[in-house]
């Protein structure tokens, strides 16, 4: 944005804020919203890599806001600077500060910071993974946004019977209800299985992304039977992070790790007590966790022997020719088998014409 | 021709064990096909079940597989039958493919083209039905041993699994697809017979579809009739 722009959108936001009523909000001490509630606040920039135009929307909606996992915080907890108007001093929200909430179970300031330190050192952190490639890593808004509590407290059977028991100690009716969302809402599943594929599928889809980084492109799972069974809604079978990160096996997507560093879940030496948890393939043998793909990809230069890959790549080369081979046989069966009877079946029917006409030329004759 | 409006002589075509064993194959069959098509659904076909899917997923692997079973009790069963049971061994013995087929193959192609100007006269089975019968022989045996093997994924390699669903997947194709074009219009469509055959209900034959399909079938069995006339005493002859 030019500085001519730049000075005319602050007259135009400028303007908007001091012509509005200014409505008090007790949540907001900060005076954030007396701009930021208007829906209009916006502005076109520039991407990462300065190529093409992304909206962005500072409007922030009160109701959506307090209702929100960080709907308690205020807002400088997370966007630190801004102290200036306009927000030229403003730095990027960095999820490892501390939040000036004091953690209840020890007492200190609350912060992600340990795991965001997890995440960096992960196979999708910038030190973990060890690419050169830093802005295709995922951040924690890559996975996390600040969602909505969905559950409304009063509907749920038997959350009043629970609040009553919270509200014979805690004083604040508010407090209890979102105590007890935040609770309910870590002990059930974040997302569908569904969700997770294409939260994982948003990247690992992307051949450039993953060309880049050296990462067989997943391409085949759709096709699997844990793939089908996801889409059909399924929640009993695995999804991407059953297996690469299974919280059963003392794994956490932010500690993912990259099947070929040791220790990894879908690791050749581990991948076995993988297929077995969570009473999945619980009986399962070696030979089924080990020469083969969960997944199919369509490229196969990644696996490497010296890396702990079970498969050569001239295995993986010539298992691939062999699934082809027998799909190429049934196609050619097919097109023989049911071309060769449908030809028939329509000869039979122009047969059955002529018979047809000779009969009624015959029954003509025989009339007169 | 078909002697309409009188009284037809009939012959038995199927006998109730294998009208028995049609019955269980064909549901089976159809319940496998539909099944095990589902898992080749793309997205916004699967989609559409909405919130039932999971319960419709739950249903469809208990279907195929209590089908599975089924079809493979019948296969098992008719190995058995065609071996053992006297019924049976005359089916298998019309049913082996001989050098005649090959040139009943030939002639009828040439009739249907109009170089002829009648049907090879066809035994019990023509070369089609020969052909039909003994490829679910083949088809049952590669999906029953792959789906076997897929049901007891834990003791195979993925490879192998892998091999299996893709010859699982092949004949799953091919046979309901030589199904619809194939058997479907030989006993529904079939000018003959439009618009079904009914044997596979009553097992019966008339004569004159038999004189058309089968007259050396036809022949045969007449004479064995003669045959049982002759040695039948007195006064007890079957009025044709």
């Amino acid at each position: 944005m030019g500085g001519r722009g730049l000075i005319s959108f602050i007259a135009i936001a400028l303007c908007i804020c001091f012509l509005a009523p200014s409505a008090a909000l007790a949540t907001d001490d900060e005076n954030c919203l007396m701009c930021h509630k208007y829906p209009g606040l916006g502005r076109y920039a520039k991407d990462k890599k300065n190529l093409k135009a992304v909206k962005r929307i500072f409007y922030v909606n009160e109701e959506l806001f307090s209702g929100s996992y960080h709907g308690k915080l205020r807002c400088k907890s997370c966007h630190e600077g801004v102290e200036e108007i306009p927000h030229t001093d403003v730095k990027r929200v960095d999820c490892a500060t501390n939040c000036h909430l004091k953690d209840p179970s020890t007492g200190r300031d609350f912060s992600h910071k340990a795991i965001v330190e997890d995440l960096n050192q992960s196979a999708h952190g910038s030190e973990g993974s060890g690419s050169e490639y830093k802005d295709d890593l995922p951040t924690c808004k890559d996975c996390h946004s600040n969602k909505n509590y969905q559950n409304v407290v009063k509907e749920q059977v038997g959350a009043m019977k629970f609040l009553k028991v919270c509200l014979e100690c805690h004083e604040s009716e508010e407090w209890a209800e979102r105590f007890y969302e935040h609770m309910f809402y870590r002990a059930s599943t974040r997302r569908s299985s569904k969700q997770v594929v294409a939260l994982c599928s948003k990247c690992h889809a992307d051949q450039e992304k993953m060309d880049r980084h050296e990462v067989d492109v997943v391409v085949g799972f759709k096709d699997t039977f844990h793939g089908k069974a996801i889409l059909y809604g399924d929640e009993e079978v695995a999804n991407c992070l059953n297996c690469h990160a299974p919280y059963e096996m003392g794994f956490s997507p932010h500690r993912i790790k990259s099947r070929k560093t040791e220790g990894s879940p879908v690791h050749p030496d581990k991948k076995l007590e993988t297929c077995q948890q969570a009473g999945c393939h619980a009986g399962a043998t070696a030979a089924f966790a080990d020469k083969g793909k969960a997944h199919p990809s369509n490229i196969r230069v990644a696996a490497v022997d010296d890396q702990g890959e079970t498969l050569s790549q001239a295995e993986q080369e010539f298992q691939a020719w062999v699934l082809d081979m027998i799909k190429l046989f049934y196609k050619v069966l097919i097109i023989a088998v049911v071309g060769g009877l449908g030809t028939h079946r329509l000869l039979d029917l122009y047969a059955t014409r002529r018979e047809h006409k000779i009969a009624h030329r015959a029954s003509k004759m025989g009339g007169h | 021709m078909a002697a309409h409006g009188k009284k037809e002589r009939m012959f038995e075509r199927l006998t109730v064990s294998q009208r028995i064993q049609h019955v269980v194959l064909f549901v089976s069959t159809s319940l496998l096909i539909i099944t095990g098509f589902m898992l080749m659904g793309e997205r916004w076909a699967i989609d559409m079940f909405g919130s039932a899917g999971d319960s419709i997923f739950y249903w469809r692997g208990i279907i195929h597989r209590v089908a599975g079973v089924a079809v493979t009790v019948v296969c098992i069963y008719h190995i058995g039958y065609v071996f053992i049971s006297k019924e049976g061994r005359s089916w298998i013995l019309d049913m082996l493919p001989n050098l005649k087929d090959g040139s009943d193959a030939v002639q009828n192609v040439r009739y249907m083209l109009g170089f002829r100007k009648d049907r090879p006269a066809m035994d019990r089975f023509t070369y089609l039905e020969k052909l039909e019968y003994f490829s679910v022989w083949f088809g049952m045996f590669i999906v029953i041993v792959t789906g076997t093997m897929m049901w007891t994924e834990q003791y195979w390699p993925k490879f192998y699994l892998d091999v299996a669903d893709a010859f699982h997947l092949g004949e799953a194709t091919l046979a309901a697809l030589a199904i619809i074009v194939g058997h479907i219009f030989s006993v529904h469509y079939n000018p003959h017979v439009y618009p079904m055959n009914k044997a596979f209900i009553d097992g019966k034959i008339s004569e004159s579809l038999m004189k058309e399909e089968h007259p050396l079938w036809l022949e045969r069995e007449l004479a064995k009739l003669e045959e049982e006339n002759e040695n039948a005493p007195e006064g007890k002859q079957e009025d044709a």
